[in-house]
């Protein structure tokens, strides 16, 4: 049940992804953005069934949850932020999250005890929050650099015609920032909270590639949000930071990753 | 109203294809002028007349079949020409009419017969056209122009010919929104005080966007539009400081080099901390120094940019034109059909009452020249004229009704008034 609901929204994320990328493909029609909407809505219904039935321990139970987030995300940045073109990005992003999920393995999971349960799920609810904010920071600062080049080359084709205006991306950017800040905080906070209570000492039961890994998305997020907050940075200088933060924080969890393979967890 | 069925539709004009910009300039009426060029052409036949009146054209609609109405129009034209052809007024412009005539409104209520395909102002232009006129319209424009407004909305709503921007002004405000999002709110600097740069100016304002400043050599013109705008006239020497706090510069001065340079407005843009700048450079030649461009927030682009925007639009607007013109074809269809059968039943009724007094006194003289016939007799010869009658009028009233039903009731109806002697009608 939980592998079928994942690819009834993987078909859906898919068709969405096909509607939001046929722009480039010369295509026009007038009802292909209420399907891009409604793709992803009926997607991420299927998603959160299947998400209520499985426990967040490993690997792919986490790539599905980011791949949710990103879409709840996507639809929140279409409806209140007019940041349509941000599902060039996560809509195949999340397609493809899911796809790695399904391929990862996504069972029910062993059963945690009834008290951890809130803990954890709060947890990685936040963390994977916070994580999928900073990815949309990444998208919006993406997005920015791209419309920035075609703007100062005065190029005026598809990504001209189809992306948000700069001050929007650069805007989205922010939000995305200090948002995904405080529930990564909160994440890594309850994280060492679940390790005092459940497991003794200060928490640090948890793994050492786990905690590396959440202190440094910690720092480089609080990082980006310094330089824009305090030292007020914005446009092309902000995105780059985004994107370097971001980049950072991917290759090092690959580089664990590396170091310590396996499907069972996350990290 | 049967008066006006009686005639036909026309219009008379001339317009961007037709004429140089220097003829329409004098052929153009304001407002306060069309009361009095209509009551010319009234007062020469025609039964009622729309005068619109745009820097494209000047077309008059009217309901009339008298030439001098025509005649009035052209003479009327041709009085404002300094040196006029040989031809007169009638060289520069084009007579539609009927079906074709309607067809052409309701093209230019749509944007389809516009310099710049799919503008949107020519519906502001018709609505205000029908207004100025609408004392002296009559039923049958009054209707049209009613018409030609829902044309011209639901061209623009069912179809992307009104989408994209068309014109260098308004292709300006496109991109400096696509750095911006929205432009309200946003503050404008006006380099120059001509035509193009006031164009421009309104354009940014019915964005939203304040123009504060309007720069220029000479201030009269400057604190015109200043003051149209709600904005201050300065110098162009004391424009440059601005360059640190405005969010978009327009910049069109007849200057024949680039006022704009790095040495003047360099150092004042680094004072943005990396705030976008637009500078939209409207000048042939060219305002701004392009080393102006490499700065970083600042995004320049100049007429060419502009054209190739609009360009571009037009190229997405000119694939709606299929589906536009299908709208204005049904359109067509369906005022045609009102406007001809808008007389066949009062005609039919004429007919058929002149008809009838003609059969009665026939009908009068053959009882009198049969001498005494029996009450049954009487009878039946009267019920053989009224059959006769009938039968007569039969064919003529079913295809009068068909033809009008398909739009093609007028030319039937005019044949038949002219062939039983209806005219003149009163």
């Amino acid at each position: 049940m939980i592998v079928t609901l994942h690819l009834i929204a993987l078909t859906l994320y898919a068709l969405a992804t096909g509607l939001v990328l046929a722009p480039f493909m010369g295509y026009r029609g007038t009802t292909s953005r209420a399907l891009a909407i409604a793709f992803p809505c009926a997607g991420a219904a299927a998603h959160v069934v299947a998400l209520s039935q499985l426990t967040l321990v490993g690997l792919g139970p986490a790539l599905s949850m980011l791949a949710f987030c990103l879409v709840l995300l996507q639809l929140a940045s279409e409806r209140l932020l007019r940041g349509s073109a941000v599902s060039f990005f996560t809509s195949p992003l999340a397609t493809g999250l899911v796809g790695l999920a399904v391929l990862s393995g996504l069972s029910p999971g062993t059963e945690v005890p009834a008290g951890r349960n809130a803990w954890l799920i709060l947890h990685v609810a936040l963390s994977v929050l916070g994580l999928a904010l900073m990815a949309l920071a990444f998208i919006a600062a993406a997005l920015y650099l791209l419309q920035f080049r075609e703007l100062k080359a005065r190029r005026f084709g598809q990504v001209f015609q189809l992306f948000p205006p700069l001050e929007r991306l650069d805007h989205l950017n922010r939000i995305a920032l200090v948002a995904g800040f405080p529930a990564l905080t909160l994440g890594l906070l309850l994280a060492i909270g679940y390790g005092a209570r459940f497991s003794g000492g200060m928490g640090l039961h948890v793994a050492k590639a786990q905690l590396v890994w959440g202190l440094f998305t910690w720092v480089v997020l609080g990082w980006a949000v310094w330089v824009r907050v305090v030292r007020h940075w914005g446009g092309r200088r902000a995105a780059l930071a985004s994107i370097a933060g971001f980049s950072a924080v991917l290759l090092v969890y690959v580089a664990l990753k590396l170091v310590q393979p396996g499907a069972e967890r996350f990290l | 109203m049967t008066d006006s069925v009686a005639m036909s539709i026309k219009v008379l004009g001339v317009n961007h294809r037709t004429a140089p910009l220097d003829v329409r300039e004098r052929f153009a009426h304001g407002a306060h002028e069309v009361p009095a060029a209509l009551a010319r052409v009234i007062a020469a036949g025609a039964s009622g007349g729309v005068l619109l009146s745009t820097c494209n054209r000047t077309e008059f609609y009217l309901v009339s079949d008298d030439e001098p109405a025509l005649e009035t129009v052209w003479s009327l034209l041709g009085e404002r020409l300094e040196a006029a052809p040989s031809g007169g007024a009638r060289t520069y412009g084009y007579i539609v009419r009927d079906r074709d005539a309607v067809r052409h409104l309701y093209r230019v209520s749509s944007g389809l017969d516009s310099m710049i395909l799919g503008e949107s102002q020519i519906q502001g232009q018709v609505r205000e056209a029908w207004e100025a006129s609408r004392a002296q319209a009559g039923p049958v424009l009054h209707r049209l122009f009613q018409t030609a407004l829902h044309v011209g909305s639901r061209v623009r709503t069912e179809t992307g010919l009104g989408m994209g921007t068309a014109s260098a002004a308004s292709a300006g405000v496109a991109v400096a929104g696509k750095i911006f999002g929205d432009l309200a709110g946003r503050h404008a600097l006006i380099l120059g005080a001509g035509d193009m740069a006031e164009l421009a100016a309104t354009c940014l304002s019915d964005q939203g966007v304040q123009v504060t400043l309007v720069a220029n050599r000479t201030q009269e013109r400057a604190r015109a539009i200043a003051e149209r705008l709600g904005g201050r006239a300065v110098s162009l020497e004391e424009a440059w400081v601005h360059f640190a706090t405005t969010d978009i510069a327009l910049c069109s001065t007849a200057a024949p080099h680039a006022v704009v340079t790095w040495e003047r407005v360099g150092p004042v843009i680094a004072q943005r901390r990396g705030r976008p700048l637009c500078i939209l450079d409207l000048a042939v030649p060219r305002d701004v120094d392009p080393a102006v461009a490499q700065i970083e927030n600042v995004f320049l682009y100049d007429v060419d940019d502009l054209q190739t925007v609009a360009a571009q639009a037009t190229a997405r607007r000119r694939d709606e034109v299929p589906a536009a013109e299908r709208i204005v074809e049904e359109e067509t269809d369906l005022f045609w059909a009102w406007y001809g059968g808008l007389g066949v039943v009062p005609t039919i009724k004429e007919l058929r009452a002149r008809l009838d007094q003609l059969r009665a006194v026939e009908l009068e003289r053959a009882l009198r020249q049969l001498g005494t016939l029996s009450p049954e007799d009487r009878a039946r010869v009267e019920q053989f004229s009224q059959s006769l009658m009938n039968k007569f009028l039969h064919q003529p009233t079913l295809a009068l009704k068909a033809a009008a039903e398909e739009g093609r009731g007028y030319g039937l109806l005019d044949a038949l008034r002219r062939l039983f002697g209806m005219e003149p009608h009163e």
